[in-house]
């Protein structure tokens, strides 16, 4: 739970430009440049059809299909009911583009940067646009069929009409904004047509897309399990938000448990998938209509014969019953650091804990709009007196996380580590540092280095209530305390926290409770956080309230501070508008402004993404676009599981 | 009798629908619970949220919901009879869990309650029988030791020697009874004794005060004066007189232990009603609070309602009114 | 008896036993007392009962700790017995529709699943910025010793309300009437000093319960924040890694043991002493 709801970050309506270059780019990072992802050779002893592992992976013994690989989740936190057009959360989107459905564009699932290079799936090749990019046609492979109980052929048509419930608005899609440059697309959902104009299927293995205006990251988008094709017959009966996440049939390797023996007859006939239950978990089983010449290796070997993934809540007996063999891994949780500890003291067991970039960032988060962080003076002085190392420590020490001292992960700026304004030494903070720069705070009434006008007491300040979150809570308290800030703790369940901090109107001063990832690797995910012009009243991710003009606050109905919030739309305006190197400089530019200019956060830290292997996995791999387990990459020794 | 239990069971209603109706008023003090914020997931337009919250029937006004909520409580819905509704969070339907996880609070309590009736009333009847014996203080010793000990102390430490150090015990969770007998039991063991400890503490102390209180009445020296024999006097006259109050306090405490039980299934990891209680209450599922705190409130009553037929049925100096 | 003596000792000089150690209750020793996992290290001559998860003396957090549960025990017992005493002299001295009254609501909130209810408070209470009521009530101590009085009123309201019905037909409450006593006179003058042993009997069973109560509320997470030390939070944060760091569960656990315990030996020493008719 710690982390997932970070992996898949929300976008603003902003433009991409560019963003295929970068991906380029980012290859030039020596940790993850030299992947093996494409090296086709197989182990030893693999029969010949398993892939070696790549640099981020891990293999061991000799891989084979077959098997049963269990996996236990404290909770599935499906935010769209697992339903392709509505779900949004990281590892759900993992568990269909690799188990359950193939869309037009896929990735290879593996570590590193060749993770996240866009790769023809369902699509023949992913083609060059036409007409200044705003016409992509593609065409899709042949013999790929939709699992039973409907076993016909997919055709494009199918694509269309995961396009139509994207612009269905009964149906809850979460980011149709990357599809409203589409022609048509928003006609549709504002219910002025019945069908998308900008998408054409002259035959039934031909698409062709036209967008109103030029789009290089498109491919990028359709990787993104909404557009995957969808059968209208078992679709149009489920068109409630979420409702079609226990009907799905798909086309990947793997079939919901079940889904076979789905009466489609009529709508009415349908009944929920029994191997998909919310509260319980969910298991796939092959799909017998899967052929794997129409795929490749490189995105999915798929060689355990059934994935199951089962709820349960005792986070302590999911990771025992890891390291016992009766289970392959632990999912939406990170090792406890006792385990870690001892698997990393123990030779045999250390390549079996692994920790991997998750291209995330931790931070702490101040209200521009609220006293005292209406005040640069105070964000800087936080800045320094904050103990990085005690909260890298609190979420298991140096492998949960690198340190940090700006907002974008090094990753998404050539790996660049070098932007650092408040260093201290050790990352421990430097309260002397803290308490000179609080000096010049109006909030030092007698310029001594403590905060000590009325406002700096009872601060109202949220973060989760369990886990390394919790541990946070102490430490942030102590060092605000060092310069006079008090702050007044408010812990929350993970949903009502993000709820509370979402509200603009919560006037939430500062928090610890949300984190950040990339949605793909380009620094403008993370940029969408400090636009102004992203402010909503509720749902809002600018928590800072960077940029907020007097005449939003009105609208929003809050106070606008006394010291005018410094904007940085233009700049993010600029990076979107450039691309190649001189992108990546851009927006490390903007990186140092917001950290020297704007100062909304404390970043302390970018997330290592943890896994423990149980001792019958014999394959793994780690899938950097959605920071998890690549589960199209496993495998399992059944003769090793308890 | 007739008369009684029927105004004991309209009394019972009353006292459910009272409880639902605080339920859903602190449910919706809640100020940041809008479960419509979530289920619009993470672009929430406002026309998004307020279709979700249509959907949710959130958009109605209080009493209106509240009447919907009623009206499929006695009518059924899709989900079958008593209509319950789906989750908020899971987005499942709560009546089919809901029989799952009574299934796995009942394995909790019906094991408990057997072993601390086995262990409670006997140490009562031996403290009271061998009144003020080195057996009587050891055993009253023990008692109040585990009256005192706070159970997920105890749950935490049984854990931490049996499962973690001696490795006896499989660890936490709940293995139904159809998957594999051996384990339900198995996985049961501690849960059971913990619970039966505190439990049996309680009916120790109580068994031995009313059999006390009982000896010194005068029928019983009349007994003893017409010549019968000490354990004829003890089993007739002493126990049944005692233990009546206690057959009902054990009704009264199954009722409370529906809902009560929140600590141990915590502990022990067991998905039963009082964790669910507890995740409902952390993610605003209005569904599956109200349908836990009704089930709760019924059984709490419905065993209130036994304990006192049962206490009439025992002992006929009770009347009932 | 001298247990319980000590604990308020210890409650009252709380801050000079922990400059004594050296430690305050909330200050973190994450270089000393943490290792590189970030896992707390067990006892040590400077630490006697190791450190929490933070970094924080689990000795100098027992101390504080006293002081929650000490407060939560006597103010909820007070607020109850408050409650109850009066309300019960109410209902079986005036009887009727007073009586009828009284007794159905304390029968309701009897047949009120507690711990259910109390989760559904804290949580509406902790959700807000400003607590409930107006922000009077923010969850924390007070929070604690409202519910816990609330839900337990009724018990000492049941047994005030026998004894007046079975005190106010005896001859000097007839006599005080009979000299032109005004109810409430006799309520609190004539009946009320009667009704001191079995009060203080009962009440002394209170203490320890409510004890227990701000303990489990604690454990769930619902109790006190982190940053008041309070026995049933430190064994719950403990719960999350007791197999490497046993000190976390055992002492405050021993401590909370010894303390209920205490309240109870006094609780049954008290009626034995006051009560006329136990005989143990």
């Amino acid at each position: 739970m710690a982390s997932r709801r970070t992996h898949l970050a929300l976008l603003g309506t902003v433009s991409l430009v560019g963003v295929l270059g970068i991906a380029a780019c980012g290859g030039s990072d020596d940790s993850s440049s030299t992947n093996t992802g494409s090296d086709t050779t197989a182990t030893d002893g693999g029969g010949g059809d398993v892939l070696a592992a790549s640099d981020t992976g891990f293999s061991t013994g000799s891989p084979k299909a077959g098997g049963t690989y269990r996996i236990a989740t404290p909770d599935l936190g499906f935010t769209g009911g697992f339903d392709p057009s509505a779900e949004y959360l990281g590892w759900a989107w993992g568990l269909q583009q690799q188990l359950l459905n193939r869309g037009l564009v896929g990735y290879r699932h593996i570590g590193g940067t060749a993770g996240t290079e866009p790769m023809p799936d369902l699509a023949e090749s992913i083609p060059e646009p036409t007409e200044d990019g705003t016409v992509w046609t593609f065409k899709i492979k042949k013999g790929v069929k939709f699992s039973p109980p409907l076993n016909r052929e997919v055709t494009t048509k199918d694509i269309v009409y995961a396009f139509e419930r994207m612009a269905t608005p009964s149906v809850g899609a979460q980011y149709p904004n990357y599809f409203t440059m589409i022609k048509g697309f928003k006609e549709m959902s504002d219910g002025k047509a019945k069908t998308i104009s900008g998408i054409a299927t002259p035959d039934d293995q031909t698409i062709v897309f036209t967008l109103t205006k030029a789009t290089p990251d498109f491919p990028y988008r359709l990787a993104m399990p909404a557009s995957a094709p969808i059968p209208p017959e078992v679709g149009k009966c489920h068109t409630k938000a979420g409702e079609y996440g226990r009907y799905q049939l798909g086309t990947g390797p793997y079939m919901i448990k079940g889904a076979d023996k789905m009466n489609i007859s009529s709508c009415d006939a349908q009944k929920p998938i029994p191997g998909f239950n919310p509260t319980d978990g969910i298991t796939f089983v092959r799909n017998p209509n899967y052929d794997a010449a129409t795929d490749s290796k490189e995105q999915r070997e798929a060689l355990p014969d059934v994935i199951d993934i089962s709820v349960n809540t005792n986070e302590k007996d999911v990771f025992d019953k890891v390291q016992a063999g009766e289970l392959e891994e632990a999912a939406g949780l990170s090792v406890p650091p006792e385990v870690a500890r001892k698997y990393v003291g123990d030779d045999t067991l250390k390549d079996r804990f692994r920790s991997n970039p998750e291209d995330s960032t931790n931070y702490v988060t101040m209200n521009l709009a609220v006293a005292p962080f209406d005040d640069i003076h105070v964000r800087k002085a936080l800045n320094y007196a904050v103990d990085k190392q005690a909260m890298q420590r609190a979420w298991g020490g140096k492998l949960y996380g690198d340190l940090t001292g700006h907002v974008i992960p090094p990753v998404l700026l050539d790996g660049d580590t070098s932007i650092d304004p408040y260093a201290t030494e050790n990352s421990a903070g430097d309260v002397e540092k803290a308490k000179e720069e609080m000096k010049q705070s109006a909030y030092d009434t007698n310029k001594d280095g403590i905060c000590d006008a009325p406002q700096c007491k009872g601060i109202v300040y949220l973060n989760r209530n369990y886990g390394a979150y919790a541990k946070i809570t102490p430490i942030l308290t102590q060092n605000a305390a060092a310069i006079g800030l008090g702050l007044d703790v408010k812990e929350l369940p993970t949903g009502p926290a993000y709820e509370t901090l979402q509200t603009v109107k919560n006037q939430v001063p500062i928090a610890t409770n949300a984190r950040w990832g990339k949605d793909y690797p380009d620094a403008t995910t993370f940029a969408v956080l400090f636009d102004g012009r992203n402010i909503l009243p509720t749902g809002n991710t600018n928590y800072s309230l960077v940029g907020m003009t007097p005449e939003q606050a009105k609208k929003l109905g809050i106070a606008y501070p006394k010291t005018p919030i410094p904007s940085v739309d233009a700049d993010i305006d600029k990076c979107n508008d450039t691309a190649g190197e001189d992108r990546i400089q851009c927006w490390k530019d903007f990186d140092t402004k917001l950290m020297t200019e704007v100062v909304p956060w404390v970043p302390y830290m970018n997330a290592l993404h943890t896994n423990l292997l149980g001792p019958a996995v014999t394959k793994w791999e780690y899938d950097q676009d959605a920071g998890e387990s690549a589960l199209a990459h496993v495998a399992v020794d059944p003769s090793l599981q308890k | 009798m007739g008369r009684f239990i029927i105004r004991r069971l309209i009394w019972t209603v009353f006292i459910v629908l009272l409880v639902s109706v605080l339920t859903f008023l602190i449910f919706f003090v809640l100020p940041s619970g809008d479960p419509a914020l979530r289920f619009a997931g993470k672009q929430p337009t406002a026309e998004l949220i307020a279709q979700a919250r249509a959907n949710l029937g959130l958009d109605k006004s209080l009493p209106e919901q509240y009447w919907l909520f009623l009206k499929h409580l006695v009518t059924g819905d899709e989900y079958g009879w008593p209509g319950l509704g789906y989750s908020f969070h899971t987005r499942d339907a709560v009546l089919p869990e809901l029989i799952n996880r009574a299934r796995v609070t009942g394995s909790i309590i019906i094991g408990g309650a057997a072993l601390w009736m086995l262990i409670g009333v006997p140490v009562g009847v031996i403290s009271a029988l061998k009144r003020r014996t080195i057996w009587d203080r050891g055993l009253m010793g023990v008692c109040l030791f585990f009256v005192s000990a706070p159970v997920f102390w105890l749950a935490l430490l049984s854990l931490l020697i049996f499962w973690k150090k001696l490795h006896w015990l499989p660890g936490t969770g709940y293995v139904a009874f159809a998957e594999s007998p051996g384990q339900w039991f198995a996985h049961l063991i501690l849960p059971w004794c913990v619970l039966a400890l505190l439990y049996a503490a309680i009916y120790a102390r109580i068994v031995r005060a009313n059999m006390i209180d009982v000896v010194s009445e005068d029928y019983i020296r009349t007994a003893y004066a017409k010549g019968l024999s000490p354990r004829r006097v003890v089993m007739h006259h002493e126990l049944k007189p005692a233990l009546a109050p206690v057959v009902a306090l054990f009704a009264t405490d199954l009722g409370a232990l529906v809902g009560g039980t929140i600590v141990t299934e915590t502990v022990f990891n067991m998905q039963g009603l009082g964790n669910w209680l507890l995740i409902a209450a952390n993610n605003n599922d209005l569904p599956v609070t109200m349908a836990v705190t009704i089930v709760v409130a019924a059984a709490v009553s419905l065993l209130t309602l036994v304990a006192d037929v049962l206490l009439a049925a025992i002992d006929p100096r009770v009347r009932l009114q | 008896m001298g247990f319980i003596v000590l604990l308020v000792l210890v409650a009252l000089f709380a801050g000079p036993l922990a400059s004594l150690i050296g430690h305050g209750p909330n200050e973190l020793f994450q270089n000393d007392m943490l290792d590189d996992f970030g896992l707390p290290k067990g006892p040590n001559g400077d630490f006697l009962f190791g450190a929490d998860a933070s970094g924080r003396d689990v000795l100098v957090r027992m101390i504080y700790g006293t002081r929650v549960s000490l407060k939560v025990g006597l103010f909820a017992t007070l607020v109850a017995v408050g409650i109850g005493v009066v309300l019960g002299l109410l209902a079986g001295y005036l009887g009727g529709i007073v009586d009828t009254i009284l007794s159905r609501i304390a029968e309701i909130i009897l047949s009120l699943p507690i711990l259910l209810f109390a989760i559904g408070i804290v949580t509406a209470c902790g959700a807000s910025k400003e607590g409930c009521a107006r922000g009077y009530v923010k969850p924390g101590v007070t929070l604690v010793v409202l519910i816990s009085a609330f839900f337990t009123w009724p018990v000492m309201y049941r047994i005030v309300r026998g004894v007046v019905l079975s005190l106010r037909e005896r001859e000097f409450v007839d006599a005080a009437r009979s000299v032109g006593a005004g109810p409430f006179t006799i309520m609190f003058r004539e009946i009320l000093p009667n009704l001191i042993s079995p009060v203080i009997v009962y009440a002394s069973l209170m203490v320890p319960q409510a004890i227990l109560f701000e303990a489990y509320l604690s454990f769930l997470g619902l109790g006190v924040p982190d940053s008041i030390p309070s026995w049933g939070r430190m064994i719950s944060d403990g719960s999350a890694i007791y197999d490497v760091a046993w000190w976390l569960i055992v002492f405050p656990g021993i401590i909370l043991l010894l303390t209920v315990l205490a309240f109870n030996l006094l609780g049954d020493g008290l009626r034995d002493a006051l009560d006329p008719k136990s005989d143990r």
